[in-house]
């Protein structure tokens, strides 16, 4: 349904080159939800922009392909991908503020939505976007209809930007944290809504939040990205049971939980890698406790592991024994400061 | 116990509700935060979650002094803060500080982050230039930002190094409250933790006390020595963190706690979450009786009782340190739907 090829995507800014995503390859199956987990700043919202064609100004493609129904999205015309985005895939962007216009109430907003790409009456738009506000879970959306974005409140925003997407009937849908702002009974509503969608339509989700509880539920593949790469691909279940990358154990161990007595949190040692100056080895290596030699020179590329589904870019992948919680367990480590850096790498 | 740094009684914020951009009229009232009372004690973190537009950041907000009160007090170290106008005003809010939840409206895209960062210590004159500069630079860094970044635009950074720029710029006038709303939400889990240790580290060092507003319960919980629980611009319950996940006591905690997401696949696939039927109603015309009652699994199942419907129930002391605002406490911590929701709510171990 929708494959990501080798995608590479720069930013010239006033002070050099962000090399924000450095070849992530991506697949989704039709009706799948994959999940994108990974540090901020490693690319997951610039990845999906470049998928929709939405990179923002300063930022390039550089090379890769982007497959969806037979054709690479990277090469249609501009019309063309207009049409897909009103049509096939439909995007909640991860800021709602930004993407709503301030002086337009919510309600014209959906309705010019629903009409950019099918052509109903402007009353049965206005039905339309009752239904899909009333869908979102907001009450007495015929109320709401007439509010400014600023009248809201933010997890309400947030559902405003996700009837919009719905309104869509895509079948891709892009959901960029979509539920990041709502309290856990209205995300769990609206989590509901997607899977209804992928149930119903058999739409396909890509679905990017930093909640693994949220991946657990939903997600039917996890991809995790660090530095814009994928480094570790895998089914959920295989992924919180096995994680094998040594960025994907420190996530899991990082996790606040419940259940049980409070326990002091194990933050993944030493600083977010620096795009602008990326290090030839792999990117993770000076926070690593499982590195070797081989890991300040050679960046690991991304290749199967136990069995076909399980992908991960590690060249001395984590032990089962080597996961639970508590600190790595290799001796003597200490994160290091970043290794000479060879700039402007592809 | 330390001794009470913020207290708020019997707040109100009522925001009229406009229609039109050139001639406003006033078509009602949103009763944000409607009668809301509670303590912060020096160095502590209480907690705060809750529903969706139930007034959190209304609340929030009205501490800092970002929103008059319609009716009530804030005191800050027993001084009436909501009142103060001109340099006891200015002091009094570099006292109380707010991490907003949207990072991208916080900051002013126009100007480079350290300006941003900057911009209380010149509002309040602290330092000369060179001293303004370290100072950034060293808070960015404390908040795991390299330095390099100071002279970067809000646009050229992520969700999450935005939302790390806020509390670097709520910290640089060593606040002694600090509002945090949302601020870890946008971020991964990894930083996450980094920020909670240092939120925990920055309280033990400089005698902190805040206010914690998140939904990710875990989060919650692993930050928070109280907890408080808003519903439809009331507070429901509050209990100490533990107390109010191994044993909550209104019917609306346990709908939270059963829905709170689990970091673990088995568990998600397997657990019953609680569906609150209806829609949330509406903060201009709460309802009568318990606000809860349109939308309680448990009114239900005590076969209707009168009473939910009639009489609105108070936050009474149910035990030390524990309130809660339910006719019917006692039987909601009882329940088997409780029960599970509790079991489950931390994975399995
Ligand atoms: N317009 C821009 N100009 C320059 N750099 C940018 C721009 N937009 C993003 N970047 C950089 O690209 C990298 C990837 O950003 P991206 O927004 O994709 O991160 P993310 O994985 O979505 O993070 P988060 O979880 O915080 O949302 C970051 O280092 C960011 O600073
Ligand atoms: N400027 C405003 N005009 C009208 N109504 C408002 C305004 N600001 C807030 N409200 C309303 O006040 C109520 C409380 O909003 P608030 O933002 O405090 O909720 P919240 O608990 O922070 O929600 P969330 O978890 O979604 O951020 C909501 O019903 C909201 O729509
Ligand atoms: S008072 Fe009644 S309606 Fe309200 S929470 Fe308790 S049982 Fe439910
Ligand atoms: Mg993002
Ligand atoms: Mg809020």
């Amino acid at each position: 349904m929708l494959s990501v090829r080798d995608l590479v995507v720069r930013f010239s800014t006033g002070r050099g080159v962000v090399h924000a995503v450095n070849g992530v390859s991506l697949d989704v199956e039709p009706g799948g939800t994959l999940g994108l987990v990974g540090e901020s700043g490693s690319g997951k919202s610039v990845t999906s922009l470049a998928i929709m064609r939405l990179l923002p100004r300063g930022g390039r493609v550089v090379s890769g392909q982007v497959w969806f129904g037979g054709r690479d999205l990277l090469r249609l015309s501009a019309a063309e991908m207009r049409s897909v985005r009103g049509r096939e895939i439909a995007m909640i962007l991860q800021d709602p503020q930004s993407s709503l216009n301030p002086v337009l109430p919510v309600g014209e907003q959906i309705e010019e939505a629903i009409r950019a790409h099918e052509r109903v009456s402007r009353p049965a738009a206005r039905a339309r976007a009752v239904e899909l506000l009333g869908a979102v879970g907001i009450a007495r959306p015929e109320e709401q209809l007439g509010r400014f974005p600023h009248q809201l409140s933010g997890g309400m925003r947030q559902r405003v930007m996700i009837a919009i997407a719905l309104a869509l009937r895509p079948t891709l849908l892009i959901a960029d944290e979509p539920t990041t702002a709502l309290d856990v009974t209205v995300q769990a509503q609206v989590l509901e809504l997607l899977r209804d969608l992928t149930d119903e339509v058999g739409a396909a989700v890509v679905l990017i939040s930093h909640d693994l509880g949220i991946m657990a539920r939903m997600a039917g593949r996890i991809a995790v990205m660090y530095a814009g790469r994928v480094v570790e691909s895998a089914p959920t279940e295989e992924l919180f049971a096995r994680p094998r990358h040594p960025y994907t154990v420190g996530l899991l161990r990082s996790i606040p939980r419940i259940g049980g007595a409070r326990r002091a949190l194990v933050p993944i040692e030493g600083s977010p890698p620096d795009l602008e100056r990326l290090p030839e080895g792999c990117p993770f290596a000076p926070r690593c406790a499982w590195r070797i030699e081989a890991c300040w020179t050679q960046n690991p590329s991304l290749a199967t592991d136990d069995g076909p589904a399980h992908l991960v870019a590690c060249h001395d992948p984590a032990e089962p024994e080597e996961v639970g919680p508590g600190r790595p367990i290799r001796p003597g480590f200490a994160p290091a400061p970043p290794p000479g850096i060879r700039a402007g790498v592809a | 116990m330390s001794a009470t740094l913020l207290s708020v009684e019997a707040l109100r914020v009522h925001i009229p509700v406009t229609r039109g951009v050139v001639l406003r009229r006033t078509t009602g009232v949103v009763r944000a935060v409607d009668g809301v009372t509670l303590d912060v004690r020096e160095g502590e973190t209480l907690g705060l979650v809750g529903e969706s537009g139930s007034g959190k950041t209304t609340l929030g907000r009205a501490i800092v002094g970002l929103v008059p009160p319609t009716a009530g007090s804030i005191r800050l170290r027993g001084v009436e803060v909501s009142t103060l106008s001109g340099r006891g005003a200015r002091r009094a809010r570099s006292e109380l500080q707010m991490v907003f939840q949207d990072p991208f409206a916080s900051l002013d895209p126009r100007w480079p982050i350290a300006r941003s960062v900057e911009e209380p210590l010149r509002l309040h004159r602290a330092g000369d230039r060179r001293e303004r500069r370290e100072r950034v630079l060293e808070l960015l860094e404390l908040v795991g930002l390299s330095r390099r970044m100071a002279d970067r635009y809000p646009h050229e950074l992520s969700g999450g190094q935005r939302q790390r720029v806020g509390l670097a710029r709520a910290l640089a006038l060593r606040p002694a409250l600090v509002v945090a709303d949302e601020a870890v939400s946008a971020l991964d889990v990894s930083i996450q933790a980094q920020i909670l240790n240092l939120l925990q580290r920055l309280q033990e060092e400089l005698g902190l006390a805040y206010l914690f507003i998140a939904h990710d319960l875990a989060v919650v919980h692993q930050i928070s020595d109280r907890i408080a629980v808003m519903y439809l611009g009331q507070i429901v319950e509050l209990s100490p963190g533990v107390d109010l996940y191994r044993e909550p006591m209104h019917p609306y905690t346990v709908s939270l706690l059963s829905a709170n997401p689990v970091p673990d696949p088995s568990v998600e696939a397997a657990r019953e979450r609680i569906v609150l039927p209806g829609d949330p109603p509406s903060a201009a015309a709460p309802p009568p009786g318990c606000r809860f009652h349109t939308r309680c699994w448990l009114r239900e199942r005590l076969g209707d009782p009168e009473i939910c419907r009639t009489l609105e129930p108070l936050l009474r002391e149910v035990g030390p340190g524990r309130s809660v605002a339910c006719h019917f406490a006692d039987e909601a911590a009882a329940s088997p739907v409780t029960r599970r929701a509790v079991d489950l709510a931390g994975g399995r171990a």
